[in-house]
């Protein structure tokens, strides 16, 4: 079902000033110069989204308690409608809760509200959970779910009737210890998704921590039994893992024979791209206080770890940061693949600029994001178009990770608000925040983020995770008047999700580059739709399709649709959904 | 006759080595039954000259004088006066030297350091005066200057070491107060600290507590009450050293880094040779990729603090980031030579080796590196570290030599 945004975002109780100013001249360019908000926090009472994350949150300050909860935009039952899903801590060696916490898998209903359908979806393992990866592993045309936690991790099929059912124990996946972020795709090109699963560190010893050993500065006032989340510098590196999808539901552990296992990090955030432009989809993560990782696919059958020899390892002056968020994408639109790592505050995020050799250049600092960044500590973040004027913007959710920040370290706060980037197509991204909504002025707690189009309007929403708290879900009413076409790809002999394909297109005679990445963000999982951003232009011009290996198909279309999706099926052509 | 303006609170206090006092030293019989256009006419003269502040013409007689009489070790002393009177540190130093191959008089060789000390040569005075204290112990003004130039030189141990025993019995001396305070902050003895500036704040509000209160805030990570008591320190003395650099990285840790630019520009405009300064100024040039004016200030940086490893692999690091990658691993190859576990050297340097294709090497640099990471990790793992946003350090720019 596909509403006008204007209906939707009345239905979904945005507020009688959203609609007055709706009302108003709607010609105004994109940061709402007419007060036009561009990005507005949905009312949980109208949309029903009324689930609170539970972070555990103990006097004895378990590590695990500050980083989740991570969430994903997928569209679960089929129908068109992006839905949510929220995922919740639960039982673990350190946390024993009274009455079960639950995740919560919101069905949207298409009018601006959702339904918790959790219990009915089956969609109640009782983990600590952090993070959530997406992807139809089996290629049955439903997405299936990975959660990942502390201890334990689950897998989950799509039955396609709207329910789930844990297929962990036959699955072979079962990734030791912390797993934090995860992410499906096809590693070897044999055309089924692949599942790596970024690990933090051995926290096994469940220390806990005083003020010596922790983050931040001193406190006054703290006694030597009070407790702090520790910092991760004092636990030991782990190795992540790599599954291989073997078919028939079954996935063998392949981090040893890649190479994936040799190095030992912190992983937080983790994207897949192609950096070489070789075909083979290599993996970035962002570590904390160790050295980031760029594992350089070598044809599918090795990684080749290159983030010092890359220069993403390490800030410039030679110093491993606190890598959390990470992201992938054409910066530029010169067909090459940029690096983002969000780090803690002091470090400044890195904007990381692919020199077409394998070796990137940190360009934080020239393109603008440097100086914004300094006092954020950032997590959930993504790349997108959300005024679809063909330039790719940047959005930041931030937070640090030590509840006592404030009192330790004054201009460091616990609660941080978000940050909008708009790409201005010269080099530089120009933060907007200030001109983008009262939820940027919010400080808020937030972890995972995930970009979706919840109302099909063509214009992508954001839907943040919040440690401790209630989602928010923000609503793009940004009104530039730009024209828009999204995409579901459905690979046939490619991989279902089309990890890899590489999008060509032109309007207005502009011709435009993006790799459909994998990942990316922290703890969470977008929305698979592409939309591509066409500006003014009334018509896509053409639309160049090549399929990721072992397909290497390329297909060109024109005569597309605008400001709508259609659903692009390898070797099948095109429909409307 | 040698004045002390503007170097530093002690200075200030130390107030005024005349060659006066010294010029009465000089034996009469060498100057007795001379002609009068003899040298000690010339004498004469450039001593009236002198006092009169008319120092290039005393300068002139002086050196009239000793082209007579070379062996006269007060009138080499004035001359070295009067020629740091006139700025001309260098000349001055040349002239106290050659006084003190004559004879080596405690007094002279405070001059001497006097003249090092403002040649913003810390480390040479600080030579010079501690051989000064072992010939007078009780000269306050040497150790005051002393502890002056160990301040400087970050040495806060020996500051306090110097000033401890004296603060108690010179409880009027301020300048003391100041120094131990200071030093007492910067060598994370907070709480000891704290009393000092609570003395210094009972005698008013004053620049030197501003200064001290926002040090101390600064290193507690308390970076907006840092600006606060930094930005009244110098609108309370726009001319106190060193009040200046520190605003100037209270804003750099607030990520306002032109803000910052103009503080740090501010401290060298007093003091050119800032090694702080400098430094701070420098890397934040470097970070918005203004390499041809950052490598300037970190070269003055060098010039002030000669061979400073923290410096040389900025200025390496500077290079590397401008792609001048010859002369990078020049700088990067001398720099983990001369400190083997120098960590970010090696980061840097198998960089450079990656991006010029000598993969043998970088992939030897990159063993260094994971073998030089996992003992850090498994002593902060064994000691149990601080963690990060801890002070401002974490993950800034590495500064200081490493261990």
């Amino acid at each position: 079902m596909r509403i006008c945004r204007r209906e939707f975002i009345a239905r979904a109780g945005l507020g009688l000033g959203t609609l007055s100013v709706l009302g108003a001249d709607l010609s105004a360019s994109r940061e709402g110069t007419n007060g036009v908000v561009t990005f507005q926090e949905a009312d949980p009472r109208q949309t029903g989204v009324m689930w609170v994350h539970d972070n555990a949150m103990s006097p004895q300050h378990y590590l695990p308690e500050t980083e989740p909860p991570g969430v994903a935009v997928f569209d679960y039952n089929n129908d068109g409608n992006t839905d949510l899903l929220l995922v919740n801590t639960g039982e673990c060696v350190f946390f024993h809760p009274t009455t079960p916490h639950r995740h919560a898998l919101y069905r949207n209903n298409g009018d601006g509200t959702f339904t918790d359908v959790t219990e009915e979806a089956g969609i109640t393992a009782n983990l600590f959970a952090m993070g959530v990866a997406i992807g139809d592993y089996d290629g049955d045309g439903h997405q299936d779910i990975f959660i990942t936690g502390y201890e334990k991790s689950v897998l989950y099929h799509n039955n396609g009737d709207r329910t789930f059912t844990d297929v962990t124990a036959a699955s072979g996946i079962h990734p030791p210890g912390w797993s934090s972020s995860a992410v499906w795709f096809d590693y070897n090109n044999d055309g089924k998704l692949d599942l790596y699963v970024s690990q933090f560190v051995d926290y096994s010893s469940l220390r806990t921590c005083g003020q010596a050993d922790s983050y931040g500065g001193k406190m006054d006032g703290a006694t030597p039994e009070q407790r702090f989340y520790c910092a991760p510098r004092i636990f030991r590196p782990t190795s992540n893992r790599l599954y291989r999808n073997e078919g028939g539901g079954k996935f063998t552990d392949v981090s040893e024979e890649t190479g994936i296992s040799k190095s030992r990090g912190k992983g937080w955030g983790v994207v897949v791209t192609d950096i070489n432009n070789d075909g083979y989809m290599d993996i970035f993560q962002a570590n904390d206080m160790v050295a980031n990782f760029l594992f350089v696919n070598r044809e599918g059958k090795r990684f080749e770890e290159m983030g010092l020899a890359a220069g993403v390892g390490y800030s410039m002056d030679g110093v491993p940061r606190s890598g959390m968020g990470v992201d992938a994408a054409d910066f530029n639109d010169d067909g090459w693949q940029e690096l983002f790592v969000a780090n803690i505050d002091q470090e400044i995020f890195s904007l990381y600029l692919n020199n077409r050799d394998e070796t990137f250049d940190d360009v934080a600092w020239k393109t603008g994001i440097g100086p914004v960044t300094r006092m954020l500590s950032g997590w959930g973040l993504k790349f997108f178009d959300y005024d679809n004027d063909g330039r790719t913007d940047l959005i930041l959710s931030n937070g640090h990770p030590d509840d006592f920040i404030d009192l330790r370290s004054r201009g460091v706060t616990y609660r941080e608000p978000m940050v909008l980037f708009h790409n201005e197509g010269n080099g530089k991204m120009l933060n907007v925040s200030e001109q983008s909504g009262e939820v940027f002025k919010k400080r808020i707690c937030a972890r995972g983020l995930a970009v979706g189009d919840l109302n099909n309007d063509g214009y992508p929403d954001v839907v943040v995770g919040v440690n401790g708290g209630v989602p928010l879900l923000l609503y793009n009413n940004v009104e530039s008047k730009n024209n828009w076409l999204g995409l579901k790809l459905v690979g046939t002999t490619a991989n279902p999700a089309a990890i890899g394909a590489i999008l060509k297109w032109s309007a207005g005679g502009r011709v435009h580059h993006r790799l459909k990445n994998a990942g990316g963000s922290f703890l969470s999982s977008h929305d698979p739709r592409e939309i591509l951003g066409l500006g003014k232009s009334e018509k896509v011009d053409w639309l160049e399709i090549t399929w990721p290996r072992p397909s290497q198909r390329v297909e060109r279309f024109s005569e597309l649709p605008i400001n709508r999706y259609i659903t692009v099926v390898e070797g099948k052509g095109t429909t409307r959904p | 006759m040698e004045s002390d303006s503007g170097a530093c609170a002690s200075v200030y206090l130390i107030g005024h080595l005349t060659c006066m006092v010294l010029a009465t030293m000089l034996p009469a019989g060498l100057l007795s039954g001379q002609a009068a256009q003899a040298p000690e006419a010339v004498l004469q003269e450039a001593e009236a000259l002198h006092r009169a502040g008319k120092l290039d013409q005393a300068i002139e007689d002086y050196r009239l004088f000793l082209a007579q009489h070379p062996e006269v070790v007060q009138v080499r002393s004035d001359l070295g006066a009067a020629l740091a009177g006139a700025g001309r540190y260098e000349e001055a130093i040349t002239e106290y030297k050659r006084a003190l191959k004559l004879q080596s008089l405690p007094r002279i060789r405070l001059n001497l350091a006097l003249a090092y000390f403002k040649a913003n040569q810390p480390a040479l005075a600080a030579k010079e005066l501690e051989q000064v204290r072992v010939k007078m112990p009780d000269d306050l003004r040497a150790a005051m200057l002393l502890a002056d130039c160990y301040l400087r030189l970050g040495e806060n141990k020996k500051v306090i070491q110097l000033l401890d025993p004296l603060e108690p019995s010179q409880a009027d001396k301020l300048a003391i107060t100041y120094m131990l305070g200071n030093a007492l902050v910067r060598d994370g003895q907070v709480a000891r600290g704290q009393v000092l500036i609570d003395k210094i704040l009972r005698n008013g509000d004053s620049a030197e507590a501003r200064l001290l209160m926002g040090i101390t805030k600064l290193m507690m990570n308390d970076v907006p009450g840092a600006i606060v008591d930094l930005q009244k320190a110098v609108e309370l003395n726009p001319t106190l050293p060193s009040a200046h650099a520190y605003y100037g990285r209270a804003l750099r840790n607030a990520a306002k880094p032109e803000e910052a630019e103009k503080a740090l520009r501010a401290e060298l405009g007093l003091n050119p040779n800032d090694f702080d300064s400098n430094l701070y100024l420098g890397v934040t040039l470097k970070e918005e990729k203004k390499y041809d004016e950052a490598l300037r200030f970190l070269q003055h940086a060098l010039e002030v603090r000669p061979g400073d490893l923290g410096v040389l692999f900025q200025i390496a690091s500077l290079h590397l980031a401008e792609r001048n990658f010859d002369l990078a691993q020049q700088e990067l190859e001398a720099l983990v030579k001369a400190a083997p576990n120098f960590l970010e050297a090696h980061v840097a340097l198998a960089t450079l080796y990656y991006r010029v294709k000598q993969k043998v090497d970088g992939d030897r640099e990159q063993a260094i590196v994971a073998k030089l990471t996992a003992e850090q990790q498994a002593r902060e793992a064994a000691a149990q570290l601080p963690g990060k946003g801890e002070g401002s350090n974490k993950a800034q720019p590495p500064m200081q030599s490493p261990n």
